[in-house]
This record gives C-alpha cells, structure tokens and sequence, in this order.
C-alpha cells in the first residue's frame, strides 16, 4: 500500500486504513511502551494491581540502581557488542560472495544448495542444543565469548545469505553484462557494482543479524558461565531466587534494547528498502 | 576483408533452440542489423558475438580468428544494451571510465579520455550526475560513450532505442548513423524496427525462428525479398498477400480477378501462389481492379487507403492527402512490374 494510493481513496477507505496502521502501531509499540514505564516505576507501584500510575510514583532509580552495580551490566553489553558484531561481520563477510555465487554463478545445484542451507535453519534450537554443547565443551571453550559468536555465525550466515540472495537475482542482469563487457571479472563486477547497489540489502541483512545475536539468550544460557554472559542472561538475573525486581530489570531491559532501537532508527530507509527488494523478489 | 564471421552457429537452451545454423560475414567497417520479431534469436545471436553467450555448436571468428572461447574483453568489442545498463551507483564520468579503470589506464589519462567522449555526445556538463538524474536519451548517450571511450574493433547495439520515445528514436539514430560514418566501426545493431533497420544499415539480416531468412542491402530485403515472411515483415504500411494461381495465359488469377504480368513471365499455368504489392506501386484511376475503400489514413506526405477487392484487402500508399470516402468504389491500378509472387506451399518468391 503505497501513500499515492492511500491519497486516492475516499474518506472512508482512508480512515478504515489509517485506524488499521494506528492499531497495528500500537499493537507492535506497547510492550515497548510499557517496559519504559515499568522501568520508571517504582516497585510497589508496579506490582499494584492495577498499576498505580500517578505521577509521584515516577523514579529514576531503577535506572541509577541499576547503573550502580553497572560491573554485570557493562561486562554484559561489552559481551554482547562483541558476540553480536563479530558474528555479524563476518556473517555478511562470507555470506555476501555466498549468496552472489549462489545466485549468478553457474554452481551446479545452486537451488538445492539454497534450500539446504535454509534447511539448517528449520531444526529447533533444543535439537542441536546438547551435542552443541558438547563439542564446545570438549573444546574447553564454555563461557568463552567467540565461540558463542561461532554459535551465532551459523544461525545469522543462512539468513544473511537468504536475504541477498533474493537481492541478487533481482539486479538486472544487463548492468553485469556491461561490467564483463567493461572488461570486469567475476571479483571486480562482486566489488565494484554488485556491493554498492546491494547497499540497503546488506544493511537490512546486517541489522537483523545484529539483532538476533544481541536478544538470543537460550544458546548463551547454555553455553556461558559468567565472563561471557550476555546481557539477555545479565537482564534475567534480576529474577532473584526469592523476588524478582522488576523495575530494576526493565531498566536494564531499557538499557539494553538501545542500541537495538538506535540501529533500527538510523539504518530505517535502508532496512526497509533491504528487506523489501530482498524477499519480495526472492 | 571480413572482420566478424558467424559459421554455422546453433544455441539451444535445454529444449528450445534459440539459433540454427545461423551464417553471417561481416566486412570490416560494415553496419549490419539483425532485424526479427522478439524470439527470433537476434539478440542471442549477438550475446554470442558479444562473448556473453557460448555457442552450442559453430564458430565464430573475429579478424580471422576463431574466439569461441574468448571474454568479452579478448574480443574488443563494446555493446549498448536495451536498458542502458548503466551503473546506477556511478556517476556519468566514472560509468564511461570504468572500463578504463579495469584496464588499469592512469586516472589522468582516464579523465581526459572520458571528457573528450563527453564532449562529443553533449554530456560535459552531466559528468558529475547519477544516471538517474539523466532523461532517457541522456542515459542512452551515456552509454554509448561507455562503448566509445575505449575505441574498440567493434561495436555490438542490442535495441539501444526501444525505450526512448519517437521523436528521441529518430535522433540518436541520426547520431549513431553518423557516428559510424565518421568512425567507421564495425557494428552489429539488433532492432525488431524494420524502418530502424532500413535507415541505418549496410546491409540487413532477417532473422526468423532462429535463421537468417534473408541477407541484404536495405533496397534488396524491400524491393526483392526472398520470402513471403521477409515481404510482409518490411515495409510500413505492410503489404497485404492474397492467394491466387497462375492462368492458363500466364496471368494471375484471383477469384473472377485477372491481373496480368509481363509477357514471358514463365510461371508454370495453375500453380497456387500468394501476391502482393508494395503500397506505392498502386493508383486509382479509370481502369484496374474494382476495389471498395475501407479507410483513409493521412499521414502529410502521403494517404495510407485501405481498399477491399475481391481477393482481400490491398494497400494503396497515394501521395499528398486524397478525397476518399470510405465506402467509395474506385479502381485500383497495379505496377505488375512490382509484383511480388509467392509460392503458397513454400513461401519462397518466385521471380517473373
């Protein structure tokens, strides 16, 4: 539904459509909303029932409690940038020429080799979860925050290279014909023309794999003690044995979600854009 | 000399044969066309010139050189593709550069090469635009000057002016028909535009079902063309065929119709045939075929009538605009000099 056609219709076609855009913002924004209230809370106003939202009840401290004992936090979201970033890299590092290969090249089977690639991605976490674990612990490598970036790697390539490969098969083939034309191998035509123009793919690709490593928590539940925990598993710990603090765990959530958003924000037009040319075409 | 040579080539994709046994010589500076319906293996014909396409069986020589295997690059040719193709990322300059930049040609020398380019296509001032802030021909002329810049043997056009718009079409025709008169490139051009075809041309090959139908001069493919496809895919009004056989006395039949031919035609009598006749070679006057006209279509110079005759319909092309109605009985005189005669079975001209 582009706006020029929602600029065409009646009154009521209009308002029928504006209400539905409305409630489906709604609908995906509280529980935002609501863990930026809650965080703001204070803890007996919370758990009230209902929730006492009179303004006294309003408080930083969650935030500043939280922020006091930031050691757990910080080493958190340390954990969780680097987890996050290096499986990101270098899942666009290696997925992209994938995805192009899979795409263009004449690789025998490029179909089959899709599907089983998207095929990895079909079996549930739990099913992998154990013998996971015991490779890495025969590795010694438990808690250890690259070989949970490894763990996240091989769920983010499948996706990275699903979502460029769509992209690619829908360039015009032309603009690489006058690139082999222009005398451009298969490298050159990947760096100079393919990359740039797969711009708003690759960042879509990269904010989505971003965000499935920082929010993952069952794999890094299993698979760290306390140096590499992320902040998922640092944001649970709020849940005490014997009370669960929530305002304190909702600024933390806060916290934590904020880069996410950011990232959202700033790269808006080309995940958009990304997502859009990628999988509709695909 | 010959500079490109197709032999023998075939293409054929799984179960469809897009090519067969498609020959072509090229002489070194000549501008051919390849001109057929879309499908008809024109523009992969030249793909495979191009190096963009393997030939499934045949050769194909450049300079006397077998390049079957050859890149696109190894071949030095330069092509202009139907969407211009042009990187949408680039600016104007970097598009006509790139190819000088994956030939590691200095960036000084590659600035001066692409503004004398620019230069000659009227771009200078666009060099720092992105293709899509450029019109239609604008990006047209852009790329050709991404072919031109690298002053290649030869220059392949695959429908380089099916997007533009009439009058645009003219013009960058004019421009390319110049350009290799001044340059003397040897072109392949491949258009589904007969009239496009006949302007700009050496010589034209018409493609059909994946075969050369018929190799020519423009004038040869109009005024003598080998078959009844060749006849009524050229020329603008079309010529209208309609079957008849040859009478006893040489003359053509058709229904209670006898139109007769010049004497010592040597056509066998009662054998079944198509004909026709070029638009221009018929007049309305006081003897000929009685005719009805159907419609009147002036175009300036000349009236396009449509006439129905006992045979079917016919064509009349008259110059200057006419008084007509439709509905009109008139008489339609015919150049039988300028007959055309199709063998009905086999489709193939027969002379007379």
């Amino acid at each position: 539904m582009s706006f020029a056609r929602l600029r065409e219709g009646g009154p009521l076609r209009k308002t029928v459509i504006l209400a539905g855009l409305a409630l489906f913002t709604f609908w995906s924004a509280a529980p935002i909303l609501w863990l930026i209230i809650s965080s703001l809370l204070e803890q007996k106003a919370l758990i009230a029932q209902p929730p006492d939202l009179s303004p006294q009840n309003f408080t930083l401290e969650n935030f500043s409690t939280v922020l006091a004992a930031a050691a757990a936090l910080g080493r958190g979201i340390a954990n969780s940038l680097i987890v996050s970033l290096f499986s990101t890299a270098l899942a666009l590092v290696l997925g992209a020429p994938a995805a192009y290969a899979l795409a263009r090249l004449p690789v025998p089977r490029a179909n089959s080799i899709a599907f089983l690639i998207l095929a990895t991605q079909m079996l549930p976490g739990i099913a992998i979860a154990i013998p996971l674990f015991i490779v890495i612990s025969k590795l010694g490598l438990i808690d250890n925050v690259l070989s949970l970036g490894i763990v996240y790697l091989s769920f983010n390539l499948p996706i990275v290279i699903w979502i460029l490969r769509g992209f690619f098969l829908g360039i015009p083939s032309g603009i690489e014909k006058a690139a082999a034309v222009d005398g451009a191998g298969i490298f050159a035509t990947f760096w100079y023309i393919v990359l740039p123009i797969s711009l708003p793919p690759l960042s879509a690709a990269a904010v989505f794999a971003f965000v499935e490593a920082w929010n993952e928590f069952f794999f890094a539940l299993i698979l760290t003690r306390q140096q590499a925990q992320t902040v998922p598993l640092v944001i649970a710990q709020f849940a005490g044995q014997y009370q669960t603090v929530f305002g304190q765990m909702m600024a933390a959530a806060v916290i934590s979600v904020a880069p996410v958003i950011l990232l959202a924000v700033l790269f808006r037009n080309q995940i958009i854009r990304g997502f859009a040319d990628g999988m509709m075409k695909g | 000399m010959t500079a490109i040579e197709i032999r023998n080539v075939s293409k054929i994709f799984g179960n469809y044969t897009a090519c067969r046994d498609v020959n072509l010589a090229i002489a070194e500076g000549e501008f051919v066309t390849l001109l057929g319906a879309s499908g008809c293996g024109k523009t992969t014909t030249l793909n495979m010139v191009a190096g963009l396409e393997d030939a499934s069986s045949g050769d194909i020589l450049m300079g006397g050189r077998r390049v079957n295997e050859l890149s696109p690059v190894e071949r030095d040719v330069a092509m202009v593709f139907q969407n211009y193709a042009l990187y949408p990322h680039m600016t104007v300059a970097r598009n006509i550069g790139f190819t000088l930049k994956m030939r590691g040609v200095s960036p000084s020398e590659i600035k001066e090469r692409v503004e004398k380019v620019a230069a000659a296509l009227e771009l200078a001032t666009m060099l720092d635009r992105l293709p899509a802030q450029l019109s239609g021909g604008q990006q047209q002329r852009v790329a050709i000057g991404r072919a031109l810049v690298r002053e290649p043997r030869y220059f392949l056009f695959d429908e380089p002016f099916s997007n533009l718009d009439a009058n645009l079409r003219l013009k960058m025709r004019a421009e390319v028909k110049e350009l290799h008169q001044r340059l003397g490139v040897t072109s392949i051009f491949v258009t589904h535009d007969q009239e496009e075809a006949m302007s700009i041309s050496d010589r034209i090959a018409v493609m059909n079902g994946g075969r050369i139908e018929q190799l020519g001069t423009p004038e040869e493919i109009y005024a003598r063309p080998a078959t009844r496809y060749v006849a009524t895919f050229i020329g603008s009004p079309r010529i209208e065929l309609a079957a008849g056989e040859i009478g006893a006395d040489g003359s053509i039949r058709a229904g209670a119709a006898t139109i007769p031919l010049v004497a010592g035609a040597g056509l066998a009598p009662g054998r079944p045939i198509e004909f026709g006749i070029r638009p221009e070679y018929v007049t309305l006057g006081d003897s000929g075929i009685p005719a009805t006209v159907r419609l009147v279509q002036p175009v300036g110079p000349t009236t396009h009538v449509t006439l129905d005759w006992e045979g079917g319909m016919l064509l009349a092309n008259l110059p200057g605009f006419v008084r007509l109605n439709s509905g009109m009985p008139v008489k339609a005189a015919i150049d039988s000099r300028h007959l055309l005669i199709f063998d009905r079975q086999s489709g193939e001209r027969l002379s007379h």
